[in-house]
């Protein structure tokens, strides 16, 4: 199974929707809070070469920004 | 062939969706997501019968409440590219209804409530920098300028709201203002104006982004003096206002200047017979989700009741 790692910060709405998308679908993830852990931060800026929140790694590689289903399910699937 | 394609998830689609299950029209939903643009504040007010509520919450409220009705289809994570009017015969034909993916729908009527989207600067470096320092939500990405310099553009509520999504984490903000005055609420107006981070810059457009890697500076023009400046920013959120989601009908429907649609206030019908608009795509004079909503309720009033006399209700056929 692949393995699903979100970067959020508290407010973002659509890091709220994403995790809700995986609950709704039973897939596992884990939240990493860029607004208070700095060196997380750092690396998905460095990684993503952005300053933008939600950013979704699945099995090690990062999505771009943002949220779209679609393109979670194609690097999921 | 549905009965109504609502297009759309913010508060007057699902207002419409609420009132269209209850008047049992076989209704198709077609929405990227629910909540429209409240989506991202955190903190709404004004929302009636909640004294405060967030955009997220209210939403899920709101997804749930359309969800519940029987004769309503959802189709969501689905954005709309295009609708076509069929005329193929009496009394009015129908609408043919395509979305990016490539999936369609036919319909008798239409409502259309897509809202509108943030407006951009319009200035070179503003897609480049786009996610690498300019920045369109303020809620999810302050956290992200820590002890930066930021500018805010925008002296409306987003823009002061942005101000005071960014007080805990930037090290100074400047808001940059077009005009002479700030115009957002003034319990929000006195919070930014007497925090000791935020300095305000009436008169001031930005003219440039600049960077390399990452957004590092903004030219400015004073709009009064014509005097120029630049400064140095990590960050540059933008909240200027919106622009009416009127792409897919816009050879339907007569548009006004500022690209909304043209509709009677009476029932939200548009200048295209079968299609009905609500919420801030239209031109309705104020953008709120209260109106938005109470709008689209007349719309689906309008709309039964044309059904009904057109008789292209299911009980007709």
């Amino acid at each position: 199974m692949a393995t699903v790692k979100i970067y959020t910060t508290p407010a973002c709405t659509y890091c709220i929707k994403a995790k809700d998308y995986f609950k709704a679908k039973n897939i596992p993830f884990e939240e990493v809070n860029v607004a208070e852990d700095m060196v997380a931060q750092q690396e998905m800026i460095a990684r993503t070469g952005q300053l933008s929140v939600p950013v979704i790694e699945v099995n090690g590689k990062m999505l771009d920004p943002g949220w779209n289903p679609q393109k979670f399910e194609a690097a999921y699937s | 062939m549905y009965e109504l394609a609502i297009i759309g998830g913010g508060p007057a689609a699902v207002a419409a969706g609420v009132y269209a299950g209850r008047k049992q029209i076989k209704t198709v939903l077609i929405t990227e997501g629910f909540g429209g643009q409240s989506l991202v504040s955190n903190d709404i007010q004004n929302w009636i019968g909640d004294l405060n509520i967030s955009g997220i919450e209210l939403a899920k409220k709101m997804e749930a409440h359309v969800r519940s009705q029987q004769t309503v289809d959802i189709k969501d994570f689905e954005l709309v590219k295009t609708i076509q009017k069929i005329n193929d015969g009496p009394p009015v034909g129908h609408f043919l209804i395509t979305t990016e993916a490539g999936e369609t729908f036919e319909s008798k009527t239409v409502l259309f409530t897509t809202g509108s989207r943030r407006r951009r600067l319009g200035v070179p470096g503003e897609d480049e920098f786009d996610g690498r320092g300019v920045v369109f939500c303020s809620t999810c990405d302050a956290p992200l300028f820590r002890d930066k310099i930021v500018a805010i553009v925008g002296g409306g509520n987003a823009g002061l709201e942005a101000v005071v999504d960014s007080i805990p984490y930037a090290s100074q903000i400047y808001l940059i203002i077009r005009g002479n005055e700030l115009k957002g609420d003034a319990i929000t107006q006195e919070k930014v104006k007497t925090h000791p981070k935020v300095k305000i810059l009436f008169n001031t457009e930005i003219t440039k982004i600049n960077g390399e890697k990452f957004l590092t500076s903004i030219d400015l023009v004073n709009s009064q003096t014509k005097e120029t400046s630049n400064l140095d920013v990590g960050g540059v959120f933008v909240e200027i206002g919106a622009v009416p989601n009127s792409e897919p009908v816009k050879d339907l429907v007569e548009l006004n200047k500022g690209r909304e649609i043209v509709v009677d206030h009476k029932t939200q019908l548009s200048s295209q017979v079968g299609l009905w608009a609500a919420g801030d795509v239209s031109d309705v004079l104020f953008k709120q989700n209260n109106i938005s909503a109470g709008d689209a309720v007349k719309a689906i009033l309008s709309i039964y009741d044309y059904l009904h006399r057109n008789q292209l209700t299911g009980a007709h056929q």
